[in-house]
């Protein structure tokens, strides 16, 4: 699927582009980011197995666009991306789609995108690679889970974007569908480091919609998607199936100097077979987060978050799971709640410094998901804090 | 959860109240101003948040928008904000990073003062800008804004 999605926006793409002699220099834009920075999570595996400061903390990116007449553009961006044990490392290609501006009037915008698209469902989903699009360089867990990032980020697929105003304020609709590929990293990071088999998605189904005047914003929103999963040789898991659904809702308050922002998410999940036949286990986790940032100057803005994620509404403390583990699993590993404290100086025109502390309660969002890691993560309570220098033109 | 939703509506209640009761001066400095080409003649705010917020970038006659700014800090920049567009300057500058980091959309083209603007406007079919102080020229119309 995600090879002949690509295919298909490069062929449309190098299709229209022959057709067209236009001035391209006038057509083509670029734009890029770099950022390096030195983090570290003492006492969990978030970052690195041995919990020590380290400089795996890197996001570069290009991206480019091109224009081909009033309806068609191009839009790729390539980034490459270290962030330890948090998502795995590497060259990626972001996204890359054929956008159709369907209508294009001063009352309606609807733009459809075909290739790999972005999630434009979330506050920060569309740029959370991005250092200074994002308000602290670790995003709440809970709504943007790293081990979950590159199903998270957006799909090989469809997306419509429409945008249009009326007495009550103005709307915006997002919709898309298609899957992600799940590399055998990643595949490890959502199951247990024993697993040697294959996750497929079959699909993600997402969409929201959006009311905001110039101060206020909602959202409301809704995922459906399903997995397979086909196990390896001596596996120590059989295949399987799950399903995740989940409602979010989003708001912000933009005010001159400070701003304050909330996503919350209620998700059920559903596993069969995987450990053995008839295995089922549904449940359903919640969490989000309230977040205010204070625009000190034009330059500096300090930022303070609440973050609450609960792995199981029904066993909010961990008890519960602990117990049917035999006590295996602790209780700390069905939640997690953060606090955090960062600030970001734009101290250069395009120059970016970013620091922040989180204070942690639980494991419920370290990776890997199905069968944790409690041997590496043996604190209830830990600490991450980071720096990070970036640079966009 | 029900407790943190009943919260929210009530925070949401306040907020609503506070921004229906901001009042913006309709007397600004800042025109807006197209090249002379340009065949609309008025907008809405909201049409020219669409506009300057690069979703919509086609006028209505099919002839592309070309949207020139000024630096953020600029007087200028500053009264479109916060007179016509009545967003604050740090919500259009993060809507503009959001298109240009996420495929969605290309930031405008930042001139570096006025006498640029007024160039890039008369020389430009189809450009949008805006200037302190001027509300007509040669090769350049001000566009009137017309509520919401």
């Amino acid at each position: 699927m995600k090879l002949k999605v690509i295919l298909l926006t490069l062929i449309c793409f190098l299709n229209v582009a022959l057709s067209f002699n236009a001035n391209a220099s006038d057509q083509f834009n670029w734009r890029g980011f770099v950022a390096q920075g030195v983090i570290q999570a003492q006492n969990s595996n978030y970052i690195d197995d041995d919990g020590d400061a380290t400089l795996k903390l890197t996001e570069v990116g290009i991206n480019a666009s091109y224009t081909l007449d009033t309806n068609f553009r191009v839009a790729g961006q390539i980034v490459y991306l270290n962030g330890g044990n948090r998502y795995p490392e590497g060259l990626r290609v972001d996204y890359l789609f054929l956008d159709w501006r369907a209508i294009n009037s001063l009352d309606w915008q609807v733009n459809m995108h075909l290739g790999r698209v972005k999630n434009y469902h979330w506050i920060y989903s569309s740029t959370r690679d991005v250092p200074h699009t994002r308000p602290t360089i670790i995003l709440p867990q809970s709504i943007y889970f790293d081990a979950f990032r590159d199903v998270a980020l957006g799909v090989d697929g469809v997306a419509i974007v429409a945008n249009t105003a009326n007495a009550l304020g103005e709307w915006e609709f997002n919709w898309s569908y298609g899957n992600s590929p799940i590399s055998e990293e990643q595949t490890k990071n959502l199951i247990a480091v024993t697993a040697s088999g294959d996750i497929e998605q079959k699909f993600v189904h997402q969409g929201n919609l959006v009311w905001h005047n110039q101060a206020l914003r909602f959202s409301a929103g809704l995922l459906d998607s399903k997995f397979k999963y086909v196990s390896g040789d001596q596996d120590a898991f059989i295949d399987g199936d799950a399903q995740i659904q989940r409602l979010m809702l989003h708001g912000t308050y933009d005010a001159k100097h400070w701003q304050l922002a909330f996503e919350l998410f209620r998700e059920r999940s559903i596993y069969e077979d995987l450990i053995f036949p008839g295995f089922i286990n549904d449940s359903t986790s919640e969490g989000g987060y309230i977040q205010g940032r204070y625009f000190i100057n034009k330059d500096i803005t300090a930022t303070a978050r609440l973050d609450i994620f609960d792995l199981d509404r029904k066993d909010r403390s961990g008890e519960k799971r602990a117990a049917l583990s035999g006590g295996t699993v602790p209780a700390y590993f069905g939640f997690q709640d953060q606090f955090t404290l960062g600030a970001s100086w734009t101290f250069s025109e395009n120059w970016q410094l970013q620091a922040e502390f989180h204070r942690v309660k639980g494991t419920g969002r370290l990776a890997p998901v199905f069968l944790p890691n409690t041997i590496q993560n043996d604190h209830k309570y830990w600490n991450i804090w980071g720096i990070q220098l970036a640079h966009w033109f | 959860m029900k407790g943190l939703l009943s919260r929210l509506a009530q925070v949401t209640v306040i907020l609503l109240i506070l921004t229906s009761t901001v009042v913006f001066s309709k007397e600004t400095p800042v025109s807006v101003l197209v090249n002379v080409e340009v065949q609309t003649d008025a907008l809405t705010s909201s049409q020219l948040r669409k506009i300057f917020s690069m979703r919509q970038t086609v006028w209505p006659d099919g002839q592309p928008i070309i949207v020139f700014v000024l630096k953020t800090e600029s007087a200028a920049h500053q009264a479109l904000c916060k007179d016509v567009l009545k967003m604050f300057p740090y919500q259009i500058e993060r809507l503009w990073n959001k298109l240009a980091y996420s495929g969605l959309g290309d930031k405008p083209t930042e001139l570096s003062n006025q006498k640029e603007m007024l160039e890039k406007l008369q020389q430009t079919p189809g450009a949008i800008g805006y200037m302190l102080n001027i509300n007509s020229g040669n090769k350049i119309k001000k566009i009137e804004v017309v509520g919401e």
